[in-house]
């Protein structure tokens, strides 16, 4: 019943079959990662997070902007 | 899935480094320890003698695999210099292994034998007096100290719970005598630890003072094995590559 | 709430940050001063004064253990509290873990150091703890795991930014490595024997030697550019989408590659085959990481001629795209073959240790330290004071051991007309002589220009103690007058 396991343990199938699965993944990686205009947009949106940091740190501005970088938001959200 | 899912969630993103970090050593590691012609199969190959085994816990403590490699490499010139390139079977009782990584001085996989046991104690204790160019440190401190002997057969009982065969019971020793021979069998009892090791001493003297076990002795007594445990003439060469 | 700030208007906490600041700049000196010792050592060989602790096989691990995990790991601390704090606006959880990781870890180091010159060693490079040590720096680690997820996950931002995941896969990967390749046998409290043997053994310590170097010293690092780099430029990372790709192309790639260790050695040819690709593959993370870094400062490059500390963050750039250039050339087996067991692989690792994870760690810090302290730097003139003295100090250095490396792997492999060895071993180490001399020149212009940051640094930690006293003295008055 499991004898097609052992097609995967000869180096010879093994070693061609982890290349495609490799390559494949970090094709679909770069794939997914710079294709679509919004996708794009969106993910480098992010970038800006360290520069976010400085006007939290004085607290008579940091009062002031008690929008939604300083509101608390769980794990997973 | 979107990166961000990834990028939001500190648990996911912990789980996918360590998949993905796993993956290399996995497969280059676990197979080395399951493949059993990674080691050639060669005579002679033997765990060290108590008195051995102390001299290389010395040559640990100063550091040596720091400046001198154990591993020669299939090389012309490693050949004439220091001879037959080096078998993974030779280090298969070797905990650690001391392969080093910079030759500051020369290789000392096959150093036993080529120099006699004055000259290892005369150019441990003072380099320059044999080899003037040598930047060697000095170690006046091997011959003025007394081999700490005390502990010995613990240490045997270590590296026997690593998996080199000493032995402490009968049935250990008579499979030890079937696969070394007696001498080596014997040698490899750690009841007898502390008498072997004096008395490999006492015969061979390796740090000519005849009335003191210094830890020149030992390490002297280590050096002297090195490589010499595989008779090369009695494999063809080819027979080595089918392991490679 | 016990806060150990002592500030208790910070919003975030500062003060482990400055201790391992602090702590960070004692072990580069000390950890430093010890190799140009041991490079004179092997210039001038009466250094070793026939004392036991003070000879180089001794020595040398006390000097990679400071300048690695004493210097590098208090740096990675330092900037990693900083950085998870403010990229996730959250306070550092569990203070006093945090302050148990800083005396866990500098004890640790200390301990370490003096233990090997007492001759107790486990025989593993960048291992040598032996196995009391090894458990106390994994209690100390699982308490940086612990701290810095629980801040993360205590985050205010919702997206955990790009160089807390260089941070994770660190931590992650550092114990992981830390625990396999310490599984030991003891025999007493100083003394224990490797689990594994022989090839085994030897593809164990070279998969956490090489990674040591993979994720300690590049992938922490990595983290430490992606906050530093663009906060000192005043502009966002070049590339968020190359950073997803380094990220992950890096982590995987780099556990792979240990092999090339053992190039021509008893290990399995394939094992070392397959280290030797993907070390070629791991050009191509390393480089997109460089050039994501540098051209963060694409239209600013005004700012290398007016910023010092641009200066040092680009320069270390620099120098970490060709290491990670030089390192897969190395891992060929051609050039391997000539390179290993030489001063070359010495030189090159310094390239990488000198010029990248030291400037990048100085650039960082000459960014931190005034915002650490509320104040500006003392001078900006010794800034530029120590980026020369370090930059001249390393070029010296990999020059030196590039002539001594490649110099010994020629002569070693040369023969004379009649295919007879052409040159004895010691005529190798006589030639070194020259080289080993310009290499501890290089490594003494590189620890002055340490001393002068030191020099920078407590003047201007005086500065701020003096106007903050200043401040709270008119402060008193006022209220005395009120």
């Amino acid at each position: 019943m499991f004898d097609w396991l052992m097609w995967f343990t000869r180096m010879d199938n093994s070693k061609p079959l982890a290349l495609a699965l490799f390559f494949g993944a970090f094709c679909g990686i770069l794939i997914y990662v710079f294709s679509g205009k919004r996708r794009s947009e969106r993910l480098e949106s992010y970038k800006y997070i360290p520069l976010l940091d400085d006007h939290l740190r004085q607290p008579d501005t940091g009062s002031a902007s008690d929008h939604s970088q300083t509101r608390k938001v769980m794990d997973n959200e | 899935m979107r990166h961000e899912q990834i990028e939001t969630n500190s648990a996911l993103m912990l789980l996918l480094i360590l998949v993905v970090i796993s993956i290399g050593g996995l497969v280059e590691i676990v197979p080395l320890f399951y493949i059993n012609e990674t080691v050639e199969k060669v005579d002679g190959v033997r765990p060290y003698t108590p008195l051995e085994l102390r001299g290389r816990d010395i040559y640990i403590r100063e550091g040596c695999y720091l400046c001198h490699s154990q591993q020669i490499r299939p090389f012309r010139d490693e050949w004439l210099r220091y001879g037959h390139y080096s078998l993974a079977a030779e280090s298969q009782y070797d905990h650690p292994f001391q392969w080093g990584s910079k030759r500051t001085g020369p290789d000392l996989a096959r150093v036993g034998g080529k120099y006699s046991n004055q000259w290892h104690v005369q150019h441990l204790t003072s380099p320059r007096s044999v080899v003037p160019q040598s930047i060697m440190p000095n170690y006046p401190w091997l011959l003025a100290t007394d081999l700490d002997t005390s502990d010995v057969a613990d240490r045997m009982r270590a590296l026997r719970a690593t998996g080199v065969p000493y032995s402490v019971t009968q049935q250990e020793y008579d499979a030890n005598v079937k696969k070394f021979g007696k001498v080596v069998a014997d040698q490899l009892d750690i009841t007898q630890a502390t008498d072997n090791l004096l008395k490999q001493a006492r015969d061979q003297n390796f740090d000519g003072i005849p009335s003191r076990v210094t830890e020149m002795e030992a390490l002297v007594a280590y050096l002297q094995m090195l490589g010499t445990l595989v008779d090369f003439t009695k494999y063809d060469e080819g027979y080595f590559t089918t392991f490679r | 709430m016990a806060q150990s700030s002592a500030l208790p208007a910070e919003q975030y906490n500062y003060d482990i940050v400055r201790k391992f600041t602090i702590m960070a700049m004692v072990w580069a000196v000390v950890g430093m001063s010890v190799g140009v010792y041991i490079a004179c050592e092997l210039a001038w060989p009466f250094l070793n004064f026939d004392i036991a602790a003070l000879t180089f096989g001794r020595l040398r691990p006390v000097h990679t253990t400071l300048v690695i995990f004493g210097f590098g790991g208090s740096a990675l601390f330092a900037t990693s509290y900083y950085i998870v704090q403010r990229t996730s606006q959250a306070r550092l959880a569990f203070p006093w873990v945090a302050e148990f990781t800083f005396w866990g870890w500098s004890g640790g180091v200390a301990l370490g150091a003096i233990t090997y010159m007492l001759g107790l060693s486990q025989g593993r490079e960048y291992a040598e703890f032996e196995w009391p040590l090894d458990i106390a720096i994994t209690l100390v680690w699982v308490s940086y795991f612990a701290v810095y997820v629980e801040t993360l996950r205590r985050r205010s931002q919702p997206h955990i930014y790009v160089a807390n995941w260089f941070f994770l896969a660190f931590i992650v990967a550092v114990a992981l490595l830390h625990i396999f390749n310490n599984l030991a046998v003891p025999v007493s409290l100083t003394k224990s024997y490797s689990l594994f043997a022989g090839v085994q053994d030897a593809m164990t310590q070279w998969w956490y030697g090489h990674n040591a170097v993979g994720f300690f010293l590049t992938a922490a690092f990595l983290g430490m550019m992606y906050y530093f780099v663009p906060k000192q430029a005043g502009r966002p990372v070049y590339s968020y989408r190359l950073s997803i790709i380094h990220f992950w192309a890096l982590i995987f790639l780099y556990m792979w590659a240990g092999g090339h260790h053992l190039h021509w050695t008893s290990l399995p040819d394939w094992v070392s085959t397959l280290a030797a690709t993907f070390s070629i593959l791991l050009l191509m993370p390393s480089w997109g990481g460089m050039i994501n870094g540098i051209m963060t400062l694409s239209g600013a490059w005004d700012k290398l001629r007016s910023d010092p500390i641009m200066l040092f963050l680009i320069t270390s750039l620099s120098f970490y795209g060709m290491s990670t250039f030089e390192g897969p050339l190395m891992s060929l087996k051609s050039v391997n073959a000539l390179s290993h067991y030489t001063d070359w692989t010495i030189g090159h690792v310094h390239s990488g240790a000198l010029g990248w994870v030291a400037l990048v760690s100085f650039g960082s810090f000459y960014h931190l330290i005034p915002r650490l302290y509320d104040t500006k730097m003392y001078s900006q003139a010794l800034i530029y004071v120590h980026f020369w003295l370090a930059t001249i100090g390393i070029v010296l250095y990999i020059t030196a051991l590039w002539v001594a490396g490649i110099g010994q792997g020629l002569m070693l492999r040369s023969f004379d007309d009649y295919g007879n060895l052409a040159y004895t071993f010691i005529e190798t180490v006589e030639f070194m002589h020259t080289p080993y001399i310009w290499r501890a020149l290089g490594g003494a212009f590189f620890v002055s220009g340490v001393l002068v940051m030191v020099y920078n640094m407590v003047m201007t930690v005086r500065a701020a103690r003096y106007e903050q006293a200043a401040v709270e003295a008119k402060l008193t008055a006022k209220l005395a007058k009120a």
